[in-house]
């Protein structure tokens, strides 16, 4: 196992769907109205006056096995030794594959650049020593991301101490984000 | 410079608004250093709570707005808006160089003019109205921002006695009533309580820093029991451990019934109230008839749970709230509504303890003497000591303003300075705003983009916008309250001015100079002189917050010894000041107006990515809603053949507007819902213009009797499928 995996850890009982995580991804990485990086799963419930409301943030799973990454006829998209899962943007050549690969619905195609794009966990944040731009912005806190390889981090430390669960397990993916139950 | 294409592209996506940005690079008017990135400390504007941003700036374009983790109001956070704050810079719809209306008034007919063209005739037609109708004929209108004093003091110079502000529209009935209470307006410790009440307010849509963030923290990760009553089922209602749809207007009966429980059971701190409070006799005595039984029946909260809130409530505290909630009023009782919370907060004994409610901590800045200008001569036009005589009277009333400005009634008002404000939409009942700007001789606004109510004015000063000026130096309190900084993180992108620019440059040619002789920076300097810092002002630019160290202090009103700022010097369960202004001196329950037969009671709300009728046309936000909608329970919607998605009237006796249905099973069968901020009128809010309906076009004016802050959910409305 490599020294670094990055992941999240999503605390859904916390976001009030207030689209802070949204507009800062939009903002980051010019993501164009019309398409969405992540987003805020919303469930409504129930009928008056017994009714449930339920939000959940999503975005690319960045998962261990990635399908997207195993259709990509030119290799534009790929996975770093950390987990991060990238679209080399000069490679891509707007096949779409990966689109209907991803269980998670977490690609979609740039009409103006004829290139697929997606959540890349702001990689270029990261590797700088910050935080994602949705998990930093948030006023809840509900992203906490970290390394998943180290055993004394918080990632490690929730995952002990909390129940989870992760989406669509059954793909065999091993999606990269964990959310608490 | 020559600017490669490659740049030009990336500030085109930034931007989102292409035509802008090619103008701007190509006319070269700023040194850009090409791969220089800088990260400027400031303070959002885009709502009223001012969180501390971090702006990216890489060549000379403002990248990214990020959360600043220094400042502890903030808590680290930059909600929807604050992250879309920088389109107001770049957004090619703003207002960009000076105007003077060339057409019929709101026809849209713009002449751009020059600074001075713009000062020398609005300086002319206010002195015209002065001359014929004396000082006070003209009315300075604001809202709440940093710079909003110069705007006040160029209408106090001026010698106007009217200057009206937001709070009427606003806050202004909890103010009153917990001043009235305590001699001070509280913050609630939300991070620390156990208990929390909410009525009324909706904290998690609804974005209060540091509010919002502490009770989704306390109840989620410390299991602070949240009781929710609201005639919505809101995010709040959603993530609440118990939530009621009282009937609306009806609030006032839960609290004195926990009143009627909490003091027949003794279960009040009698040691609290002996030391510190007065009038406990009356209120024991009034509480009596209030019982459980009787408001199960205004509320529709069953008894049982009453009786086991009031005790629950009462063992949490003091680590128990009634949340006093931040939103216009309601009722034409809200005052006494308020009051009854705060009366119910004092009996627990959760005044100034950790967990419980808070005076607000003091940071003094100091102040710039600059030189006095006389009183004015004319009384106000509202009439605030006969009409409301206990309220904060520099803020006025501004509905029964308007309603004597429509009458001429003491003195005709004849010209209208308006500030920031947008009074068509912030005002119920649109029309009557109208007619108040067509009887005006002359209007004119200082603002950033063309609101409704700037479209009619005469004479448009462009603001520069908060990423492109430096503000007046601010405290925001609270139980932990900061310094903070507006600096500019760009130069303005356009022929805009900060607004003590504007001030100054009217004053000049109003014969005001001698009293705005000073520079920005001049009023910071004295601002910042008292801290305790070596170098404050550098301080502040480098960090855009101060803190004092310490934290969160409690306790220290809680001496015997202490005087509350009331007539007692205790706090005051009964009033005999409210007494003796002809009001109720114990909050006396009176049941609200149901909606007659065929009717909607309307009520309001707010989304966390809008703010007020502001922000409807930044194309980052206006995505999550395109439009507003009237949110109808399917079954209420099928008693008047209203289906999903169908375009329907909402009319009232003021007015009507058009717009979709959509049925919701979150939304009590005798109300109805629409999002405030929708329907504009003015064409140069492009993205927002003629979507949906506004509020204002059918809201009925009504005020809260004792504060005059306008009644929002008195309207009864009328649905008809167009």
């Amino acid at each position: 196992m490599h020294d670094k995996r990055y992941a999240l850890v999503i605390d859904s009982r916390k976001c009030i769907n207030c689209k802070a995580c949204v507009v800062a991804c939009r903002a980051e990485n010019q993501v164009p109205l019309g398409a969405s990086r992540d987003w805020i799963g919303e469930e409504h419930r129930g009928t008056w006056p017994r009714l449930l409301a339920a939000f959940q943030p999503e975005q690319c799973h960045h998962c261990v096995n990635p399908s997207c990454v195993r259709v990509c006829p030119t290799g534009a998209s790929y996975q770093r030794d950390d987990g991060v899962v990238l679209i080399k943007e000069e490679d891509c050549i707007g096949c779409r594959y990966c689109m209907i690969a991803c269980p998670y619905n977490a690609r979609f195609f740039r009409e103006d650049k004829g290139v697929v794009e997606k959540c890349t966990f702001c990689a270029h944040r990261v590797d700088r020593g910050e935080s994602p731009a949705c998990v930093e912005t948030c006023p809840s806190k509900v992203r906490v991301f970290g390394n998943l390889a180290d055993p004394a981090g918080k990632l490690q430390q929730l995952l002990a101490t909390r129940q989870f669960h992760v989406m669509k397990p059954q793909t065999g993916n091993d999606p990269q984000i964990y959310y608490l139950l | 410079m020559p600017v490669s294409s490659l740049d030009r592209r990336r500030f085109i996506q930034i931007a989102g608004a292409g035509a802008v940005a090619a103008t701007q690079i190509g006319c070269g008017r700023h040194q850009i250093a090409l791969g220089q990135r800088r990260e400027i400390p400031t303070t959002c504007e885009l709502c009223p709570n001012k969180c501390s941003v971090i702006a990216v700036v890489e060549d000379g374009l403002i990248r990214k707005l990020n959360p600043n983790p220094e400042n502890p109001k903030s808590r680290g956070m930059l909600c929807a808006r604050g992250n879309a704050g920088l389109l107001q810079v770049y957004d090619p719809n703003r207002l960009k160089r000076p105007l003077i209306r060339a057409g019929a008034r709101g026809e849209g007919k713009w002449r751009e003019v020059s600074w001075d063209e713009a000062f020398d005739y609005t300086a002319q037609r206010l002195s015209a109205v002065k001359e014929k109708y004396g000082p006070q004929g003209v009315l300075w209108s604001s809202t709440e921002a940093f710079a909003e004093v110069f705007f006040k003091n160029l209408g106090m110079a001026f010698g106007s006695p009217n200057i009206v502000r937001h709070p009427t529209l606003c806050l202004a009935s909890v103010n009153l009533a917990y001043s009235m209470t305590f001699g001070t307006v509280p913050s609630f410790d939300l991070l620390n309580a156990n208990y929390v009440i909410m009525a009324g307010a909706n904290r998690f849509e609804a974005l209060i820093t540091p509010d919002t963030m502490d009770l989704i923290e306390s109840t989620m990760n410390r299991k602070t029991r949240l009781v929710c009553l609201d005639p919505r089922f809101t995010v709040t209602a959603s993530r609440a451990d118990e939530w009621y749809p009282v009937k609306p207007g009806t609030d006032m009966a839960f609290i004195l019934a926990m009143l009627h429980v909490i003091i027949s059971e003794g279960r009040h701190d009698k040691e609290f109230v002996a030391n510190y409070c007065q009038g406990f006799e009356q209120l024991a005595e009034l509480v009596k008839q209030y019982t459980p039984e009787w408001a199960e029946k205004e509320t529709e909260i069953p008894a049982a749970d009453i009786v086991r809130i009031a005790r629950e409530f009462s063992d949490a505290a003091p680590r128990a709230v009634f949340y006093a909630g931040r939103r216009s009023s309601t009722y034409q009782n809200d005052f006494q509504m308020r009051r009854a919370q705060a009366i119910l907060n004092a009996v627990v004994g959760n005044w100034d303890r950790e967990g419980g409610m808070v005076p607000n901590a003091k940071i003094a800045l100091g102040e710039y003497m600059f030189l006095p200008w006389d009183d004015p001569q004319a009384p106000r036009v509202d009439e605030m000591e006969k009409n409301f005589p206990l309220a904060a009277k520099g803020d006025g009333a501004y509905l029964k303003l308007r309603e004597n400005v429509l009458a001429g009634s003491p003195y005709p008002v004849k010209a209208w300075m308006i500030l920031k404000q947008d009074p068509l939409n912030a005002l119920p009942e649109q029309a009557k705003t109208m007619r108040m700007i067509e009887q005006m001789d002359f209007i004119a606004a200082i603002d950033i983009q063309m609101s409704d109510t700037t479209w009619y004015a005469d004479v448009v000063f462009p603001e520069s916008t908060y990423l492109e000026r430096l503000d007046p130096i601010e405290v925001l309190s609270g139980i932990w309250p900061v310094v903070v900084l507006r600096q500019p993180v760009v130069k303005p992108v356009y022929d805009t001015k900060p607004c003590l620019d504007i001030v100054q440059g009217l004053a000049r040619r109003l014969g005001l100079q001698q009293y705005f002789d000073y520079t920005i920076e001049q009023w910071n300097d004295a601002a910042v002189k008292e801290l305790p810092l070596e170098m404050p002002l550098e301080y502040l630019k480098k960090h855009g917050v101060y803190t004092p160290p310490g934290g969160p202090k409690y306790g220290a009103t809680l001496n015997p010894e202490h005087r509350f700022v009331t007539k007692s010097g205790k706090i005051e369960l009964y009033s005999e000041r409210l007494q003796e202004a002809g009001h109720d001196p114990l909050p006396v329950y009176q049941p609200p107006l149901g909606p007659p037969e065929g009717r909607f009671r309307l009520v309001l709300g707010r989304k966390a990515y809008y703010t007020h009728a502001n922000s409807t046309s930044n194309p980052w936000l206006l995505d999550f809603a395109p439009e507003n909608h009237l949110s109808i329970n399917p079954a209420a919607a099928a008693s008047v053949g209203v289906a999903d998605g169908d375009m329907v009237e909402v009319s009232s006796s003021v007015g009507a507007v058009r717009l979709r249905a959509r049925l919701t099973q979150e939304i009590r069968p005798d109300c109805v819902y629409m999002l405030h901020g929708f329907g504009k009128q003015s064409p140069w809010l492009k993205r927002a213009y003629h979507r949906g309906g506004s509020d204002a076009a059918i809201l009925e004016t009504a005020w809260d009797k004792v504060s005059g802050n306008a009644a929002m959910h008195e309207t009864f409305v009328k649905i008809r499928k167009v």
